[in-house]
């Protein structure tokens, strides 16, 4: 093993935290997924353990090692859709230096962010998700009345979400006017 | 280097390959293999085991002196203290059942009050005894032995056959395990390699394995599905190979189904149609229900192979009166298809799952690869066909497979000059199941997920609850519930030695790291310091230090039968 090589591992490594995702797979913050995975096939061929498991060194090994282990860390943030652009807001923002690394608190906060959109799509509470799902069913297959149980009973769970109003005003107007139960 | 792969025809006795080798002198062969040090591949399988090596730039599976390429997983302790292991000691499983140990990698990084272990304790003839920290244990008359002993006794033999072929001795090897297995059985697999005085270097999951063996070599770009489906476990993942990179991206699978399930569905038919014959349940005896084992497994591979099986068991009980009943029966494929229909089912629920966590459907895959023993059947074969609408490669052996990518892997590691050159292939494998830890009533969070590349690291930062706390104490799980009963605890780790303060004023922060291995790795700083904290396990079902040292001057004073001029029986 010749003594450039060393010394470009004891760099690397001794960079790492400074770096960014973007600069450990070596790409520009406009990479597409393709990209993406290229990079990561490439610096996997040039810093995978596998490859240097036969190094005589343990120290020079766990380098390797804690290098590729932030390369695989790197990969799984800007691999995900939802993860990449919010750490592209991180490490572009004032906060860059804090933010180099995807943490716990990104993380929840990406949950949360994806869970506010769920429930601004499907409702705040498991029921009133769960019966307005079975009502978008029910429209689906013109079940007029089973629809506008299901939402009677998802508004009194939400009575202000908008979503569901508008449904319940779907249904309530293409529903058939004549009711079949009525004795003439 | 001779090859071995034309073992077949050899004579019993020394094998015929290894003669020039055994002529060289002593001091030659070890000179050699200072030189050019050799790491073999083994498949270490519930049901059979399999070796295989890099030879001549090729790897080859290396068959026993009787020209068997399998052997089975069975280990069988002798009166006069030494250790039969493989086809031979299967035999054993009726004539010395109480000493004979097989499918023990059901039990291997099991605690004692899982599932799978009382199943086995109902119908294994062997005596599982509990252990340590709910740990599993086998009673051989008066001696106890871990299951990752039971284990070494397998990759011994393994050693020793490759050992008598190559006429060298071997110290290094990769060992593979199924995909799915948690750290807990990951561990014990590892250990079962100490034990049996073999360095393990590296622990690799045996789809992938599978793949390696597949795409070695031949400049391909395509998506792949490994299916394999062994004796004990089913394992199912989704790899991208780029040429010389190995990209698993997902991988799901089933610990509690394999072939000896199918095994299982004739076998209490056999019973059930007898018991209402002759009023005699066969499954109250253990020695009438490992005749009945035998019988199902034999008819399980002939209606594989010809349609229809014929079974018949000559003296399997007496009535009270004294006469000797046989059991005969005749299995149809669609009888057999009819049976296990919803095992085979149940395979294709952890395809769906692989597939979705890819993010692929079945038809994105482009070439789907058999793997294990029972991937013959036809029902399989069919199911898997029409499933992927395509049709499976069969072009290798699905018993070796496993066994010929961890020699690939093998001689890769070894390999410093491939480094150099950049040569050699690349294996991005994943961790199967989500790395948790407990928080308070009972519940998990999530550290690590599922179908993350490895090796990876990644940290949390925990707080003291009291004044003056001296110790954090933390508890990881693996699995997909939020519900820590839900998931396998892999151990508590304490953490002591940081700085005194008031309550929530110190902050510790934890790293887990998931190794190459899939071994998770557990270490604590104290954030202000930057101080590493002391870390201790306890709870774990794994061995200690002091007991693997014990295990390995153990396993080492034990012979193994059939070896070493004493003629095997």
């Amino acid at each position: 093993m010749d003594v450039d090589f060393i010394m470009e591992i004891e760099q690397r490594a001794a960079a790492l935290d400074g770096l960014d995702y973007f600069e450990v797979l070596r790409l520009p913050q406009t990479a597409g997924a393709d990209e993406v995975k290229a990079a990561y096939y490439r610096e996997s061929r040039a810093c995978h353990p596998d490859r240097f498991a036969a190094l005589p060194s343990p120290q020079l090994r766990e380098l390797i090692a804690r290098i590729y282990r932030r390369v695989n860390e790197a990969y799984t943030v800007l691999r995900d859709d939802a993860k990449r652009p919010r750490y592209l807001a991180d490490v572009t923002g004032p906060d860059r230096a804090k933010k180099l690394r995807f943490t716990e608190v990104e993380e929840t906060a990406v949950k949360d962010e994806q869970k506010k959109k769920l429930e601004e799509q499907f409702g705040q509470t498991p029921n009133g998700r769960k019966l307005y799902a079975s009502a978008l069913k029910d429209v689906e297959a013109r079940r007029w009345d089973a629809a506008e149980r299901a939402l009677k009973t998802a508004l009194m769970y939400e009575p202000a979400n908008q979503k569901f109003r508008e449904l319940m005003a779907l249904v309530e107007k293409s529903k058939p006017k004549a009711d079949p139960y009525k004795i003439r | 280097m001779a090859a071995c792969s034309d073992a077949d025809g050899v004579p019993g006795g020394q094998g015929a390959w290894n003669t020039h080798r055994l002529s060289a002198n002593r001091a030659e062969r070890q000179r050699n293999s200072m030189s050019d040090d050799i790491a073999v591949g083994i498949d270490l399988g519930t049901s059979y085991s399999c070796v295989a090596a890099m030879l001549d730039g090729a790897p080859q599976v290396i068959p026993n002196e009787w020209g068997e390429h399998t052997h089975a997983s069975v280990v069988s302790f002798l009166p006069e203290g030494t250790v039969l292991v493989g086809n031979s000691a299967k035999k054993s499983i009726i004539t010395n059942a109480q000493d004979t140990v097989y499918s023990a990698k059901r039990l291997i990084g099991r605690f004692f009050f899982s599932d799978e272990v009382k199943k086995a304790q109902a119908v294994m003839p062997y005596k599982i005894v509990e252990g340590p920290n709910n740990s599993v244990r086998i009673g051989i008359g008066d001696r106890v032995l871990a299951i990752p002993e039971i284990s070494a006794f397998v990759l011994k033999e393994m050693k020793a056959v490759a050992e008598t072929a190559l006429g060298r001795e071997v110290r290094k090897a990769v060992v593979t395990c199924p995909a799915y297995f948690n750290d807990n059985q990951r561990q014990a697999t590892r250990d079962a390699g100490r034990i049996a005085g073999l360095e393990v270097l590296r622990i690799i999951n045996e789809p992938t394995a599978a793949a390696l063996a597949y795409g070695f070599g031949k400049d391909i770009h395509q998506k792949i599905c490994v299916y394999d489906l062994g004796g004990g476990t089913f394992d199912v993942s989704i790899l991208e190979i780029g040429k010389d990179v190995f990209e698993v991206l997902a991988t799901a699978g089933d610990t509690y189904l394999g072939g000896d399930d199918f095994d299982d569905r004739i076998m209490s038919w056999l019973a059930e149609g007898f018991l209402k014959a002759h009023q005699i349940d066969l499954r109250q005896n253990k020695f009438c229900l490992q005749m009945l084992k035998e019988a199902s497994e034999k008819a399980k591979i002939d209606v594989g192979r010809d349609g229809t099986a014929r079974i018949l068991v000559p003296g399997i009980c007496q009535t009270p009166e004294g006469e000797v009943l046989e059991l005969t029966e005749t299995l149809g494929a669609d009888q057999f298809n009819r049976m296990v229909m919803d095992l085979v089912q149940r395979t294709f629920k952890v395809c769906d799952e692989a597939l979705q966590s890819a993010r692929f459907t079945a038809s994105d895959i482009d070439a789907v690869i058999l793997v294990g023993g029972p991937t013959r059947l036809p029902v399989i074969r069919n199911s898997v066909r029409h499933y992927f609408q395509r049709e499976p490669m069969t072009g290798i052996d699905p018993d070796q497979v496993v066994a010929l990518g961890a020699s690939i892997q093998a001689s890769a590691l070894l390999n410093a000059g491939a480094a150099v050159s950049g040569q050699g292939s690349y294996l991005l494998d994943v961790t199967p199941l989500t790395l948790r830890v407990g928080t308070v009533g009972g519940f998990t969070e999530r550290i690590i997920d599922r179908n993350t590349p490895i090796p990876i690291e990644k940290s949390k930062t925990f707080t003291t609850s009291r004044d003056g706390q001296e110790r954090v104490k933390i508890r990881v799980y693996q699995g997909e519930s939020n519900r820590a009963d839900e998931c396998e605890m892999l151990g508590e780790f304490e953490f002591a030695g940081f700085r005194i303060g008031y309550r929530g004023e110190v902050q510790i922060q934890v790293t887990f790291e998931i190794d190459p291995d899939g071994i998770v790795n557990v270490s604590a700083t104290d954030l202000e310091s930057g101080q590493r904290a002391a870390t201790t396990i306890s709870l774990s079902s794994g061995l200690s230090e002091q007991d693997i040292r014990t295990a390995i001057d153990k396993n080492a004073e034990v012979a193994l039968a059939g070896h070493s001029g004493s003629p095997s029986p």
